[in-house]
């Protein structure tokens, strides 16, 4: 079963288009991730989901089935900022929210301690800090088990021990057999959490699909030596290299994911009688890989 | 319908604001109402004045049945409180985004718009009733005739006005959705705006003014006074009329306002 099925979604704002002709679809059992800088369409594309927003043309499905209110209620869901009633505390606030899920209130202190919020659970919510209304926000997703999280940026405004404990959460989520649809423009934060993601820019669906797949890092091997140009000519025969590239003070060459290794380089090199001075593994960035997926698609 | 209530009460009942205002309402319009009660007290204590009184209005103001007019009318000029109290209620949830978060949460758009739509008439409701119990106090309290519920129907022409300005809070809260705004609007429609196009119209217009959105349900509660002198300039309100442009008016605020919090991104 599909939890979600977005089909040739577009949406305007005036003249500005925030998604074009995005189709894509959430398998159930899995953390699907939707990367993309800000101002891509993450948000607008989950808001348009939840029927916050209305979508240009194109349609979406919810369970295999048109989306109605009901859907919505078995989908823990947190949109952009954590929304709440500023005069009411966390007990009161998840009352509410609660209510309308046609959920029973007994879940609420359950929740509030999941998150770390028990003990403030009757202080305002204007009193909270940034990371505290976060993690009040999911809270409130979490009211009555749903088999569906939806989170867009669950780990905006957390301090680096909350950020571990969400990402933690989220897995754990995910092992207990829940769906998870985690918007955000953090690429590690993806390729810690999710199993899948499609990657959003300017609104369009860039590629889609296996996180392993998708988001593979090539090794890349730094190697220098007194004659740079004659190191590049040489390595280029070197086996399993995919290409060489020069780089200012050395010559990069790069592998397929973790098949480079250093010492048969020193030693390929020595034989063809260069020394090598500089030789070094790195893994290429994730950074470096989006910027490349994003770059193709202008 | 229950439910949609109770969620309003839920957000309402903490809101230090919300009581704020509610008491000052209560307050005032039995306070508004003893004012005009004891002015008139006053200008009437003589038995010559009351007796030009009698003749010229039929009962003195705040006698049974006049009392149930007067003091409808008087509290009507207190029906831009229970205004705000709507309009801040909508704009909160705008600002706070709470209206996104109740339908993400699973409240199809119309609940929401609805429960609104329930707190305006719980409002009007309970401004009829405070009216209603003034009057009777005031009546009784004047004393000079017996209790009756012959001019009662003002008490229902009340309810209408009340529903009418308080369902025009909302519409322009849904419309303009930032709180400063819309009470900025609001209070130059009902003060300003409405009363410069009605007099134009009144005086180019064979005085059609008075079928403007406010103004229709401002006349069907005539000023007491004034209403008995017969100022041959205006015309005697004709209450079906009335009534029913008033009724035409409050169905277009009530789908005017599902409709856009429908149709637009919130």
């Amino acid at each position: 079963m599909a939890i979600l099925t977005v089909d040739r979604l577009h949406k305007n704002y005036g003249r500005i288009q925030a998604l074009k002709d995005v189709s894509f679809s959430v398998p159930q059992g899995t953390v699907y991730g939707i990367l993309g800088p800000n101002g891509s369409g993450k948000t607008t594309l989950l808001g348009i989901i939840m029927d916050v927003l209305k979508a240009s043309s194109g349609t979406y499905q919810l369970f295999d089935e048109a989306p109605t209110h009901l859907h919505r209620r078995q989908i823990g869901t947190l949109l952009e900022t954590p929304n709440f009633y500023h005069y009411l505390n966390a007990v009161q606030n998840l009352k509410i929210a609660a209510t309308i899920k046609k959920r029973g209130h007994e879940d609420i202190d359950h929740v509030l301690k999941l998150v770390n919020l028990y003990e403030r659970k009757h202080s305002r919510f204007s009193t909270y800090s940034l990371g505290m209304k976060q993690r009040l926000a999911i809270a409130s997703s979490l009211l009555g088990n749903p088999d569906v999280l939806v989170f867009d940026e669950p780990t905006n405004g957390l301090d680096p021990v909350g950020i571990a404990e969400i990402r933690e959460l989220i897995k754990k989520l995910n092992q207990q057999g829940k769906t998870i649809i985690m918007a955000s423009h953090l690429l590690d934060e993806v390729e810690k959490v999710c199993t899948h993601v499609a990657i959003l820019q300017k609104g369009s669906l860039i590629t889609h699909g296996h996180v392993d797949e998708i988001l593979v890092t090539e090794d890349v091997v730094e190697a220098g030596a007194m004659d740079l140009p004659l190191l590049q000519t040489t390595l280029q025969q070197f086996p399993g290299v995919l290409h060489t590239k020069m780089n200012g003070q050395h010559v990069e060459l790069f592998f397929a994911p973790n098949t480079a290794l250093l010492e048969s380089v020193n030693r390929f090199c020595f034989d063809k009688g260069i020394t090598l001075s500089h030789l070094r593994l790195r893994k290429k960035s994730l950074e470096t890989k989006f910027f490349e997926l994003t770059q193709n698609n202008k | 319908m229950v439910q949609r209530l109770q969620l309003e009460w839920m957000k309402m009942k903490n809101y230090r604001a919300f009581w704020i205002l509610m008491s000052l309402y209560l307050v005032s319009i039995a306070g508004v109402n003893y004012i005009t009660f004891r002015a008139f007290q006053e200008a009437l204590a003589s038995q010559q004045a009351k007796n030009m009184a009698q003749m010229v209005m039929g009962h003195l103001p705040y006698s049974f049945p006049m009392v149930w007019q007067m003091t409808a009318f008087v509290s009507s000029f207190m029906l831009f409180i229970p205004g705000l109290v709507v309009i801040m209620s909508v704009t909160n949830e705008y600002s706070y985004k709470t209206h996104r978060q109740n339908i993400i949460d699973g409240w199809t758009r119309r609940d929401f718009i609805v429960s609104k739509m329930l707190l305006a008439i719980a409002l009007s409701v309970l401004s009829t009733i405070t009216v209603t119990i003034t009057a009777a106090a005031f009546g009784f309290a004047e004393g000079s005739e017996a209790f009756s519920l012959e001019k009662f129907v003002f008490v229902g022409y009340f309810f209408l006005q009340a529903l009418s300005y308080i369902m025009v809070a909302l519409l322009i809260a849904v419309l303009v959705k930032r709180g400063g705004l819309a009470i900025g609007i609001y209070f130059m429609y009902t003060v300003v705006i409405e009363n410069v196009i009605k007099s134009i119209m009144n005086y180019y217009l064979n005085n059609a003014g008075r079928f403007m959105p406010l103004q229709s349900t401002d006349e069907l509660i005539p000023t007491p006074v004034l209403e008995n002198l017969k100022i041959p300039m205006l015309p005697a309100p004709d209450y079906t009329t009335l009534t029913i442009v008033a009724l035409i008016y409050l169905a277009a605020y009530f789908v005017l306002t599902a409709y856009k919090f429908e149709k637009d991104d919130l």
